[in-house]
């Protein structure tokens, strides 16, 4: 009876370890594409909007510059060639959001 | 009359002023189908290639400059962008569309700096690589211009009314590359009234210029000014390459084609 317990407890904890245990390294291996994804899907929300740059509210074109200044950070952590190409592409969009910004305190 | 006798004065003397870039030498007009060739150099030589040859004008038939000069990241100075074969071969900049696997009017893109190429069949690195050999392009520009409208200067082409008779169609997405935008509300034309007196004024075109660039392309990197009015251009520094002339000394229709801009006459 006692030895039943004593396999029940075994059980019962090794559950609950591989409960702790097991959700980092399945999410390391799910992540190992899922940040770079991440940054890839912000640029393109932030940057989508520089075709309407100059109907957006000023709130709107102040929260996509603080986007862009967010995100400069894992862009300059990427590889040589494309943390070229992205920084690039985040200060022409950021530049233009800036830009609409200073036009419109001005008018 | 008198204004247009000083409009052509005046016209002649930056025609002239384009050619005379230092006191002693003079500048070879180019041919239209060297207008908007960019040499890029800067990483070739020191790997014992020759320098790349890039010719703006089929480019720009098949994409906006947007595309190039946004969407895939091309500075617009030649040697700004930094490009390396690696960058290439990761699938960038030339190798955006370069791959060999892009299919554009049913040509498969060749490969740029491709690793299979490199060492044992150097010959294809030559479409690129051009600089001083002499390499037969693999597009004839005569027969690819020959059913376009004529213009004055630059290409001998009018790529306005080209795209506007659906001569051409250059696409504004790179699948993988650009970003899908929603269709774009072109800002207001305004006039600029010229320094001189008697020329007739600019009228600049928003839509004109934004169907090919976007806004991000020139604000505020080459048009920096948000106050109209407060800055103030000379054609000595236009004819520098700044502001208009970041483009239209080099790819776009001429300086020299004052007519194209100074077109509203002064009343």
């Amino acid at each position: 009876m006692s030895r039943a317990r004593g396999w029940l407890a075994a059980s019962v904890l090794g559950v609950a370890v591989a409960a702790v245990a097991l959700p980092g390294p399945v999410a390391l291996a799910q992540g190992q594409g899922a940040p770079a994804q991440d940054w890839k899907k912000e640029f393109e929300e932030v940057c989508a909007k520089t075709q309407d740059a100059m109907a957006l509210p000023l709130k709107e074109l102040e929260s996509l510059v603080a986007r862009c200044d967010k995100l400069k950070p894992t862009i300059e952590k990427l590889d040589e060639s494309q943390r070229k190409v992205y920084a690039r592409r985040l200060k022409v969009c950021r530049d233009l959001y800036q830009f609409v910004i200073e036009s419109r305190v001005k008018e | 009359m008198r204004r247009w006798v000083l409009f052509l004065a005046v016209s002649a003397v930056f025609a002239g002023s384009a050619f005379a870039e230092q006191p002693g030498s003079k500048k070879r007009r180019p041919l239209p189908p060297e207008f908007g060739r960019v040499i890029i150099n800067n990483t070739s030589e020191k790997a014992g290639m020759a320098a790349v040859s890039f010719d703006h004008w089929y480019h720009r038939a098949k994409y906006t400059c947007r595309v190039c000069h946004v969407d895939v990241g091309f500075a617009m100075k030649p040697g700004a962008t930094g490009i390396k074969a690696a960058d290439n071969q990761a699938g960038f900049y030339c190798g955006a569309c370069h791959n060999g696997k892009l299919v554009v009017d049913g040509r498969t893109v060749f490969e740029s700096c491709g690793k299979a190429l490199i060492g044992e069949n150097r010959q294809a690195c030559l479409r690129c690589h051009s600089v001083g050999k002499n390499v037969p392009p693999s597009i004839d520009f005569k027969a690819f211009t020959k059913n376009l409208p004529v213009g004055r200067l630059g290409n001998g082409v009018d790529w306005e009314k080209a795209e506007e008779a659906g001569l051409i169609k250059p696409s504004d997405f790179l699948e993988g590359v650009s970003i899908p935008r929603q269709p774009m509300t072109a800002q207001k034309d305004f006039a600029l009234t010229a320094k001189l007196q008697g020329m007739p004024e600019i009228i600049f075109s928003h839509k004109k210029h934004t169907v090919w660039n976007g806004c991000e392309l020139c604000h505020p990197e080459i048009f920096v000014g948000v106050k109209k009015g407060a800055t103030k251009y000379s054609m000595v520094e236009i004819f520098d390459g700044k502001y208009c002339g970041a483009c239209h000394v080099t790819v776009a229709f001429p300086l020299t084609d004052c007519g194209r801009c100074h077109t509203r006459p002064v009343q």
